[in-house]
């Protein structure tokens, strides 16, 4: 038995060398451009699509590299879970991604990483997106990121529920705790009312809902930071109160949106704020939920506001690339390509996301009349403060805030700590 | 043993060689570049600065959650490691009788060793699930609970499933430690205890236990390690959440790295670990070799 | 003398197994069994005590309560308001009538019935019956020999008996939870509509038993609210059923310690594999569970309903078998390195005397001492020095150096417990060292060797932390990485997941069942000298 590991494993040595020789042999190809491209990954279709065969028997690389001669990609599609340590790891190590989709940049930004967008995005493509997304990436009047899709937030409510229990949907806070009262009464509690993701996942997303319902926010109204304001800690004693009657989930602190929409899909729970993949969503998990969309119920006599996410394309500074130019151009060439809208339309509607750009619209909505409705409420869609530089570690701190209020800490206190620490 | 004659005294380290390249390169560069890391400013992006002293140390034992997830370690080492031992030893114990299907019985301790962290953890993360998790499941189907019960009702319940979590994967170490100890003991010693009149805990503390501590204090001292720097369990069921409530040291120097982005203080952390972790290992390596030199 | 001694055991066992056997009559003859029906339920919303909504409701239940007297049933109308004050001020109501039934039954009286349980109870009372017929037989004119001159029939009726009683104490529990699952679970989901099969003819038997068949129509209204319990007495049954065994043991052999601790241990052992077995049950049956079933919020299956095997197909075309190829380069590469540069290692610390063994020692602990997570910024910095970053070798030099204080461990352990004197001869002989080392020293080690073997090659196949940071490129993961684009936090697909678990755990728990054998005495050698 000995042996036939022995040879076995010698094998297997001798193709894992030859492998990696033939990694280092590519990469260094005289004449091309090769651009080390992280892309996250949505959904089960993203590696497919772009690696894969998910592009009508062909994937982006293939088709880009062919439509552009002398480029080469270096593509990865990384998941979310991943993609923070991948990155960070890289740039420590001198050796940042030419071309990174995430969601944040201001770190990147702020500690000169990132090239402007004007040196590299051709402008009739800068034109074509959103206005009010490329305000969300500048900087000192700099854009710094361009959009590259985003979703919008609504409360998603299940039909057959509220007319069972007879009650109708909550516009206002007050009467959101009336329907979840009535709801719990109803279902003996067989029911979660509402629910509650306060996750280290994605537990700012919670803080927003209630601040920004309440008419406060992460800063004020010139710009700087403001997470204990009274209307925020109001806010957030309020979203405690809920899970403190039993009208949401039972463990806020380890279910994610994720954990919710299962539920929501399989009519345990009936109401939660989702974006709008969510009845495609449902669907995936064999739900066959009646569901409508309303407003995110907001404090008495404040605005409803609704919660946008956000993702962006950002290009690295690459000291060591001989022709600066051509880089330049080639990730051009590569933006061009991606919102094409023969290839971005694709994309976006595979991902069930909204679109950044105006020429996509057309096309979505043709295929979907109800991404219009949601194109309104993406108009209306207040934004994460993103650009600024302490944005990760207001994130952080709102969920441990939340994190520990839930085990009996005082909200007043957690967010005026964390704001001591941002001010301070 | 050969001596060593005076002109190939250089042989021995001839045959060390290849290992000490392979452990100084891949091990001991990381290590040294660490500690340099540990002094220097690093950036939230990851980007490293200048000498910066010993602030990042200073930043890291200030963290409000500091403390918190120091006792946690402290708590998930003793739990796991000391419960793994006890458990391991009474496996072992019933193992090494004789009874129809030894063999397959052991063959069965084996899975959990066998098997990766990350998948062990994802496994007992969906069992524990409230709403769909398996064990709701079996339990209710086989008539034993009435209503779906809430495993991670609270976090201190859920930190009690990390460790139990982390026993269940630690225990057949210690196990076939121990049955490897028990193995070398010779039939004849218990036989002419018996004789002697010695009861069944009397042969345990007079016979077995004396027997098996090197086994034992082996395993234990690798454990120790193992358990101290493990990862995906705590990682994959928790992320330490609430606000770091779950975390141990390994747990929490990763999310502080890479959620809160606080480099300095993370890589300062890991460098104390690593102390602690020396002290510890050290202080039982003095106790062994005093002992040996004892004999 | 003897002989009385042994009429006097055997009489006492025959009067306890007996009045084991009684006590289980008695207790199953008292009521255990409660049950709480509201065999008619109804729900109005935004009613107030004495509207108008209001009379017409309850004149509506009226009518139903006295067609249930006309049944002959006790039929008791409740009520029950919740009324709370809303935001704006406004008075909600919410009430609940309800036509309420209680009463007892008695472990017996499921003999007659058609429900599952019945069937188990029926098995159980042959047993009692059998288990009586066989001591009393096994019993007649015996009564006075010694154990070890029995005739062979009466020893056969004798440990017929206590199989018999064996089968009532394994029984007890399976009818108890049989009727917890039929009463708590399957008639709620009956009436909630989540399964559907057989659903008129369960409502009848629930209907025969519970109510002798009057309920009718009104069935499912009445199961509705079913509140059924039964006394924590049930469980003494075990205890009778135990005393009655440890009788039947002492009339069969008169040794009930040896018999008993043979029963405890193969209880514990069955105990400690079922609990181990467990997570693997469930990765097994979630792996070919559909989407929609992994998420099964109602519990409503306990294995899948339909085996997806189409699982594995699409976790194969969404890389896995790549990734479980990258594994084996990996481990496979580590494996033969650590073994290159241990063996030698491990060697000089067996067989050679020098200065700074010690140092050595520590040294290669001190390896082991750093977790993987806190080297990682050094680590991915290292290989960026020998662009080796997002590479097969990379990962199989790292892997190699943090197994190898474990591999020295082990080899040096294997080694000294070898004797020297055969390498000696073959010195003797004319071998150089290296020969000796490859001719006699090796292959006497083979069963350490593999040990060792497969002790890296799983721990590498295993290692999960440093892949994730210096692979990047998908076509390079190995497996433990590959397996997390299926829980991604942005969506668990729990059946891919557990399927590419299975494929990677399946080849490493062969492998280690493979030494099974070897790997006591490999660690024997590496631990107690160590």
């Amino acid at each position: 038995m000995k042996k036939i590991i022995t040879s076995l494993l010698s094998l297997s040595m001798a193709l894992s060398m030859v492998t990696g020789a033939a990694v280092t042999a590519n990469a260094e190809e005289a004449g091309d451009i090769t651009l080390d491209v992280i892309i996250c990954q949505y959904g089960p279709n993203t590696n497919d699509w772009f690696l894969g065969t998910g592009m009508d028997g062909s994937n982006f690389v293939e088709k880009f590299e062919a439509e552009n001669p002398g480029i080469k990609l270096n593509l990865d599609v990384v998941s979310w879970n991943d993609v923070y340590t991948e990155v960070d790891t890289r740039i420590a190590n001198n050796n940042a991604p030419d071309i990174l989709n995430i969601d944040v940049f201001a770190n990147y930004a702020n500690e000169g990483l990132l090239l402007p967008v004007s040196d590299y995005c051709p402008e009739d493509l800068f034109e074509d997106f959103f206005p009010s997304f490329i305000e969300q990436s500048v900087i000192d009047d700099t854009v710094w990121a361009v959009p590259d899709l985003a979703s919008a937030r609504a409360l998603f409510c299940n039909v057959d529920i509220f007319e069972e229990v007879g009650i109708d949907y909550p516009t206002t806070w007050a009467e959101l705790e009336d329907a979840c009262q009535a709801i719990i009464d109803y279902y003996d509690g067989e029911v979660y009312p509402w629910g509650i993701d306060m996750t280290t996942d994605e537990g700012q997303a919670a803080f927003a809902y209630y601040v920004w319902g309440n008419g406060g926010g992460f800063v004020d109204e010139n710009g700087e930071w403001a997470v204990n304001s009274d209307e925020n800690v109001e806010a957030i004693n309020f979203a405690l109160s809920l899970i403190d009657n039993g009208y949401t989930n039972p463990n806020p602190a380890t279910q994610t949106r994720y954990d919710l929409q299962d539920m929501f899909a399989a009519g345990k729970l009936a109401m939660v704020i989702a974006p709008n993949q969510l009845p495609t969503y449902v669907a995936d998990k064999g739900g066959d939920i009646n569901m409508v969309t309303v407003n995110i119920p907001a404090n008495d006599g404040k605005a409803s506001s609704s919660v946008g996410v956000m993702d962006r394309v950002m290009a690295f500074k690459d000291d060591t690339a001989g022709d600066q130019d051509a880089r330049n151009e080639a990730i051009g060439k590569f933006l061009k390509f991606f919102y094409d809208p023969e290839n971005y339309v694709g994309w976006v509607s595979m991902e069930g996301f909204l679109p950044a750009v105006n020429s996509a619209v057309e096309a979505l909505v043709a295929a979907d009349p109800s991404f219009e409705a949601w194109l309104d409420v993406l108009a209306g869609c207040q934004f994460y403060p993103t650009a600024k530089a302490e944005w990760d570690q207001v994130k952080q701190g709102v969920i441990a805030a939340e994190q520990n209020a839930l085990t009996g800490a005082d909200i007043q206190d957690e967010l005026d700590a964390l704001q001591a620490d941002l001010v301070g | 043993m050969n001596t060593v004659k005076g002109k190939r005294k250089w042989e021995p380290y001839i045959w060390l060689l290849p290992s000490v390249l392979l452990i100084s390169v891949f091990v001991v560069f990381p290590i040294i570049i660490v500690f340099r890391l540990s002094f220097s400013e690093i950036s939230k992006a990851g980007v490293v600065g200048g000498f910066n002293g010993f602030q990042n140390y200073i930043d890291a034992v200030n963290l409000p959650a500091f403390k918190t997830v120091m006792q946690n370690t402290l708590w998930w080492v003793l739990s796991v490691v000391g419960l793994s031992t006890l458990l391991g030893f009474i496996i072992a114990l019933v193992f090494n009788q004789k009874f129809a299907g030894r063999k397959i019985a052991r063959s069965i301790m084996i899975f959990p060793w066998a098997t990766s962290l990350v998948i062990q953890a994802s496994v007992w993360n969906y069992i524990i699930k409230y709403e769909y998790g398996n064990l709701n499941n079996v339990l209710l189907n086989l008539g034993i609970i009435k209503e779906a019960i809430n495993w991670r009702s609270s976090y201190q319940i859920e930190f009690v499933w990390e460790c139990a979590c982390g026993i269940f994967v630690t225990v057949p170490f210690v196990t076939f430690c121990v049955l490897s100890g028990l193995q070398s003991i010779d039939e004849a010693l218990y036989e002419s205890a018996t004789v002697d009149g010695a009861g069944f805990w009397k042969k345990l503390f007079s016979i077995t236990l004396p027997l098996v501590k090197p086994s034992l204090s082996v395993s234990t001292v690798l454990n120790i390690i193992y358990v101290f720097n493990s990862f995906p369990i705590v990682y994959t069921m928790t992320k330490g959440a609430p606000a770091n409530k779950t975390d141990t040291m390994i747990t929490y120097l990763y999310m502080l790295s890479f959620y809160d982005r606080k480099k300095g203080p993370a890589i300062a952390l890991s460098v104390i670990g690593f102390v602690i972790l020396c002290v510890c290992a050290g202080v039982y390596m003095l106790a062994v070799m005093r002992k040996e030199e004892e004999r | 003398m003897k002989k009385t001694e042994t009429t006097k055991q055997n009489r006492t066992a025959l009067i306890i197994l007996l009045i084991g056997l009684a006590l289980a009559c008695v207790l199953m003859c008292a009521p255990l069994y409660t049950f709480q029906a509201s065999v008619y339920t109804k729900k109005s919303s935004n009613t107030f005590v004495g509207d108008e909504k209001y009379a017409q409701t309850l004149e509506e239940v009226e009518e139903v309560a006295q067609q249930y007297r006309e049944q002959g049933f006790e039929a008791q109308i409740n009520e029950a308001v919740t009324e709370r004050t809303n935001s704006k001020g406004e008075k909600t109501s919410l009430i609940t009538f309800t036509i309420d039934q209680s009463f007892h039954k008695t472990v017996w009286s499921f003999l007659g019935s058609d429900l599952p349980s019945g069937h188990v109870l029926r098995i159980m009372a042959c047993c009692m019956v059998l288990a009586v017929l066989c001591t009393v037989f096994g019993s007649i004119g015996t009564m006075n020999t010694e154990y070890k001159f029995l005739p062979g029939r009466t020893r056969m009726l004798r440990s017929a008996a206590g199989l018999f009683l064996l089968a009532d104490l394994i029984l007890t529990p399976v009818f108890v939870l049989m009727n917890n699952y039929a009463f708590w679970r399957k008639t709620s989901l009956y009436y909630q509509d989540l399964i559907t099969d057989g659903k008129e003819e369960w409502f009848a038997k629930m209907d025969d038993f519970l109510f002798g068949g009057r309920m009718g129509d009104n069935i499912e209204a009445a199961l509705k609210n079913l509140n059924a319990d039964h006394s924590a007495l049930v469980w003494v049954l075990l205890f009778c059923f135990l005393l009655s065994i440890i009788a039947a043991v002492q009339l069969r052999n008169g040794t009930i310690k040896n018999t008993m601790l043979k029963g405890m241990l193969y209880a514990f052992v069955i105990v400690v594999c079922v609990i181990t077995l467990y997570p693997y049950y469930v990765m097994l049956i979630t792996a070919f569970r559909s989407n929609a079933e992994t998420l099964d919020m109602y519990f409503l299956h306990m294995l899948p309903t339909e085996w997806i095997w189409s699982n594995l197909k699409d976790i194969v075309s969404r890389g896995v078998p790549r990734y479980l190829l990258n594994s084996v380069m990996i481990a496979g590469g580590a494996t033969v390195l650590a073994m290159l540069c241990g063996i030698p290692a491990a060697y000089a610390m067996a067989r050679m005397n020098f200065k700074g063994k010690k140092v050595f020692l520590g040294f290669v602990i001190m390896s082991q001492m750093f977790s993987p997570v806190v080297l990682l910024i050094g680590i991915s910095q290292l290989m960026n020095i020998l662009h080796l970053n997002d590479t097969i070798p990379g990962l199989i030099f790292v892997n190699a150096a943090f197994n190898q204080a474990f591999a020295v461990w082990l080899l040096r352990g294997t080694f000294v417990s070898i004797s020297p004197e055969m390498e000696q001869a073959a010195k003797i002989d004319g071998c150089t060292t290296v020969g000796s080392l490859l001719r006699v020293l090796l292959p006497m080690a083979a069963p350490g060797i593999v040990t060792t073997l497969i002790f890296v090659f799983i721990n590498a196949w295993n290692e999960y932390t440093i892949s994730t940071v210096l692979i990047s490129t998908a076509s390079n993961r190995p497996i433990t990485v590959g397996i997390t684009q299926f829980s991604s936090f942005n969506m668990i697909e729990w059946q891919y997941l557990f399927a590419a678990s299975l494929l990677a755990t399946i080849p490493v728990v062969i492998l280690f069942m493979a030494i099974e054998k070897h790997l006591t005495a490999g660690l024997t050698s590496g631990g107690v000298k160590g």
